[in-house]
């Protein structure tokens, strides 16, 4: 290499250096944009996701935008609908943002929301979308979870769940508990077949409120195997815990969230920035490598760890049958696990 | 004729006085009753509200939720077998738990108080200790000992070769671990009523030929009856509505109980408020009745022990039995404190809870401090720490002034209208912590001046939700003081606030002070309230616990919770410690 190509190229590379900062930044919104969510500061962010999680998507907008603050309050899907109800109703909406991984308890409430959409709305992919207003911020994977101390035999299949050589070994998320595993129990019966829940039923698995505790049991070996979201499972398996975790060749139920900013909101413009970050591909690349989420966009920047395209089927469900069945099957569901409402 | 005019004189002037007395009372009554409206009445209503409509009351506006009023919530839930098994369940697992905290709680009352057992102060210190850790951390550390898979106690009997098996995941595991965990709650109340009881009632019958143990049943415990009755109905009342221990325990074999119902009735999606709030009122129908007997039981006697006279406190010299009692004072601190305090810091400390057998437990490799960097890596844990002890602060102060005019009122005056106070200050025992949450919301979020969003919001849900518990605590104590103590300082020409500032408040310290601290610690404890009412600006300590429970990390949330229990010791040590010597208000030995 001669000292002049040398030089372009160390020129070049300073330029680069130099300029990708600004240059990515304009990814996330114009100039007016960030200067006026710089000048309000802050955002109050709603989500039902779990803290710890949300607290690394946080501190990683930090790092590009240090001078905004995001304020969270986390609550289960039911509580924060009913908050956001409420004080809604009130006139004393706080939320900047609301995140939800129900979007069927979301659809109702969008005329609280105003108009938005994120610099590459034109990426997303529309199986996605339920709404102009709503983004899924986060999307989320159904795999099946097992701990490697105790499984010699490892399942490597939904169907697997259903030999009797795993009796009594399962943990599950019971089907009334929200969104991700409403997601779940309807892609068992209509890919599964529609004896697939008395078949897993007959080995008797343990129920679960969250599939935070199924996690938490997993590891400490209270049950043994446990269908869990991905990202739910994957932070564990990361820190060491004995864990081993697969996609199932069947398919792998995802779940969108629904995202977007209320009508009231104080800090809309730090609202917009924090979602615009969080949508783009910046944002959905630290998502899926340091969370284990999946992304909605239609050319997936990255996958998480174990998971190759080429083998596992996403499978998303259709919105108007997620609405239309939910009550009718989650009876039958509670029926045939015989859990007691 | 001077005589005349200055006896005439006189008499209008204590006519005047006799009218600005009772206006004076009318308007303390109406005052009482104004707060207890908005504190009680209010929410309560809202949540009648709740469960007699299918509408949330804020969203759809008062007047159409009056309009859709219908006993169905009600015909649903009564109709529900799940309902019904979910209530003998909870009868079941509170009243054997009641019975086993009785028992235990007053044995120990009685060990530290009246015997001369060794290091009986530091036995008393120690055993309030669970009382700092709430439900949620006390059944997650008894699920880590108990568990019928993965519990250290079985884990220990396996290494020991022994064929012994524990499962406190059953309801005798429930019954077990409320006793054990509620005990100190009838120590609390049953120690200062023995500490206050005048022992010449005992030298009587000691001179008359009856043994100690006659003795304690015949006179101690009848004596201090309302203390055991009100400590005996109140652990009952706080284990109805505690959801943490079975929750946990419960859970993994389907055992319900109507908070976990509850509970599962608002978690669900979407969540069932109508149907929880109706299956609340039964929680209330069954708390009331409860209450109703106590005070059936209690009226009509007098108990006053403290009287005029001085005495000392006996205690009772058991010679070499004394190290028999050291030795169940022993056997108790290491049930009660020591092991779950060991399951909880091997969980904090220890990287994963994967234990395959004994030698794994003690693998030093295994443990770091990595929970602990963690939580306070979150900016969320000191700002929760903050607002904890700020909003503990406010409710103990302005909670115990509160209950301390209400227990006054009810115990000390005639005036009309106390009735209704008693009444109405004991209901929100009655009401469940989770739904009543949303009843505050639904009740107070309107407030004109902006009440939501701030640590007040909280404060005065905590105040209004352990009313009953502040009051009854500190009934107890005016219950035993002496009228004649306060007569004589209205023969002395002192005024009702002038004898209430003499007597009453220095002799009824020790409960008082009791009574803010028992209100302190359940105010930082408290969840089920808060989870409506925190806003990003005011997360106190529980509900980040109950997040990172929730996000299902047994490690962080043994580690903060931890650092929940050091506080809260430091906290009330030291204020025990600036209290000392001043008197007897040690609530270390009171409480």
């Amino acid at each position: 290499m001669d000292r002049r190509t040398f030089t372009t190229l160390a020129l070049a590379s300073v330029a680069t250096l130099a300029l990708a900062p600004a240059a990515q930044a304009q990814e996330f919104g114009s100039a007016e944009l960030i200067a006026a969510a710089k000048s309000e500061g802050k955002l109050v962010y709603y989500t039902a996701n779990f803290a710890e999680i949300e607290q690394q998507v946080i501190k990683a907008f930090n790092k590009r935008f240090p001078e905004i603050k995001v304020e969270m309050v986390r609550a289960p899907g039911g509580q924060l609908i009913t908050r956001v109800k409420t004080e809604a109703a009130a006139g004393k909406l706080i939320a900047d943002v609301v995140d939800h991984s129900d979007r069927a308890l979301m659809q109702p409430l969008e005329d609280l929301f105003q108009d938005y959409a994120p610099p590459n709305a034109a990426d997303y992919d529309p199986h996605a979308l339920i709404s102009p207003k709503y983004w899924p911020r986060a999307t989320i994977a159904w795999s099946i979870a097992y701990n490697t101390e105790l499984v010699k035999d490892p399942p490597k299949s939904w169907m697997d769940l259903t030999k009797p050589q795993y009796d009594k070994l399962i943990g599950q998320v019971f089907a009334q508990s929200g969104g991700t595993t409403w997601t779940r129990i309807m892609f068992e019966r209509q890919v599964l077949g529609e004896d697939y829940w008395a078949k897993q039923a007959a080995t008797h698995p343990v129920l679960y409120p969250s599939g935070a505790p199924t996690a938490d049991a997993l590891v400490r070996g209270e049950i043994a195997i446990a269908p869990l979201l991905y990202n739910v499972i994957y932070q564990k398996k990361k820190d060491g815990a004995p864990i081993e975790i697969f996609f199932p060749p069947e398919g792998a139920p995802v779940n969108p969230y629904a995202t977007g900013i209320p009508k009231t909101a104080a800090h809309p413009n730090a609202a917009k920035l924090f979602l615009n970050w969080c949508l783009s591909k910046e944002g959905q690349t630290f998502m899926i490598k340091e969370l284990g989420n999946l992304t909605s966009l239609k050319t997936p920047p990255a996958y998480p760890e174990g998971f190759d395209p080429k083998v596992v089927k996403l499978w998303y469900p259709k919105f108007d049958e997620y609405v239309k069945l939910h009550a009718a099957w989650v009876a039958d569901w509670d029926k045939t696990f015989g859990y007691r409402q | 004729m001077h005589g005349q005019a200055d006896r005439r004189s006189e008499a209008m002037r204590s006519a005047s006085e006799g009218t600005r007395r009772r206006a004076f009372t009318g308007l303390w009554v109406a005052a009482l009753l104004a707060i207890l409206t908005f504190l009680v009445i209010y929410p309560v209503f809202m949540l009648l509200l709740g469960a007699l409509t299918d509408t949330n009351p804020v969203v759809d506006g008062i007047r159409l939720s009056l309009s859709h009023l219908s006993i169905a919530n009600f015909l649903a839930v009564l109709a529900n077998p799940n309902v019904a098994e979910a209530l003998l369940n909870t009868l079941i697992a509170c009243g054997g738990g009641t019975v086993i905290a009785v028992a235990i709680g007053l044995l120990f009352s009685w060990i530290v108080v009246r015997t001369n057992t060794p290091f009986k102060g530091f036995i008393a210190a120690a055993s309030i200790l669970p009382l700092f850790a709430p439900p949620l951390v006390a059944g997650v550390a008894w699920a880590i000992l108990g568990s019928p898979k993965t519990g250290l106690i079985n884990t220990m009997f396996k290494w020991m070769g022994s064929d012994l098996r524990v499962d406190l995941y059953s309801m005798w595991g429930l019954v077990f671990v409320f006793g054990i965990y509620y005990a100190p709650y009838v120590y609390m109340f049953t120690s200062s009523a023995l500490r206050n009881m005048d022992p010449s009632l005992e030298e009587a019958a000691e001179i008359s030929g009856a043994s100690p143990v006659a003795t304690l049943f015949t006179v101690t415990f009848p004596l201090i009856m309302p203390a055991i009755v009100s400590g005996m109905l109140l652990s009952f009342i706080v284990m109805l509505g505690i959801y943490g221990i079975p929750a946990v325990l419960g859970a993994p074999t389907n055992l319900n109980v109507l908070t976990t119902y509850i509970f599962k009735l608002t978690n669900w999606s979407p969540p069932l408020y109508n149907t929880a709030a109706a299956v609340a009122i039964i929680l209330m129908v069954v708390t009331g009745l409860l209450v109703y007997l106590q005070q059936k039981l209690l009226s009509g006697r007098s108990y006053t022990t403290v009287a005029g006279k001085a005495f000392r406190p006996r205690s009772l010299d058991l010679g070499p039995w004394r190290w028999l009692t050291f030795a169940i004072g022993i056997v108790y601190l290491l049930i009660v404190v020591v092991l779950p305090s060991l399951a909880l810091i091997v969980a904090a400390f220890r990287k994963f809870m994967f234990i395959r057998d004994v030698a794994s437990l003690f693998d030093m490799r295994q443990y770091s401090l990595t929970h602990f960097e963690s939580i306070f890596d979150n900016p969320l844990t000191m700002r929760s720490i903050y607002n904890a002890v700020e909003v503990g602060v406010i409710t103990a102060v302005v909670g115990g002034a509160l209950a301390f005019a209400i227990g006054y009122t009810i115990h000390r005056t005639r005036v009309s209208g106390r009735g209704a106070i008693d009444l109405i200050s004991t209901l929100p025992v009655a009401i469940p912590g989770l739904v009543v949450g949303v009843a505050y919301l639904w009740a107070w979020i309107g407030v004109p001046g902006g009440l939501y969003g701030t640590i007040w919001i909280l404060a005065l849900a905590f105040i209004a939700r352990f009313m009953p518990d502040t009051v009854k605590a500190l009934s107890t104590s005016f219950l035993q003081i002496h009228r004649e103590l306060e007569e004589a300082a209205w023969v002395c020409g002192k005024g009702m606030l002038g004898t209430i500032r003499t007597i009453v408040l220095p002799l009824a310290r020790p409960g008082v002070l009791a009574s803010m601290t028992l209100l302190f610690v359940l105010a930082i404890r408290e969840l089920g309230s808060s989870l409506f009412l925190y806003t990003s600006n005011t997360m106190v300590m529980s509900v980040l616990l109950l997040d990172y429970y929730e996000g299902g990390n047994i490690g962080k949330t043994a580690a903060f919770s931890l650092v929940q229990t050091v506080l809260l010791g430091v906290l009330i040590g030291g204020a025990n410690w600036l209290s000392r010597g001043s008197a007897q208000g040690n609530v270390a030995r009171t409480g």
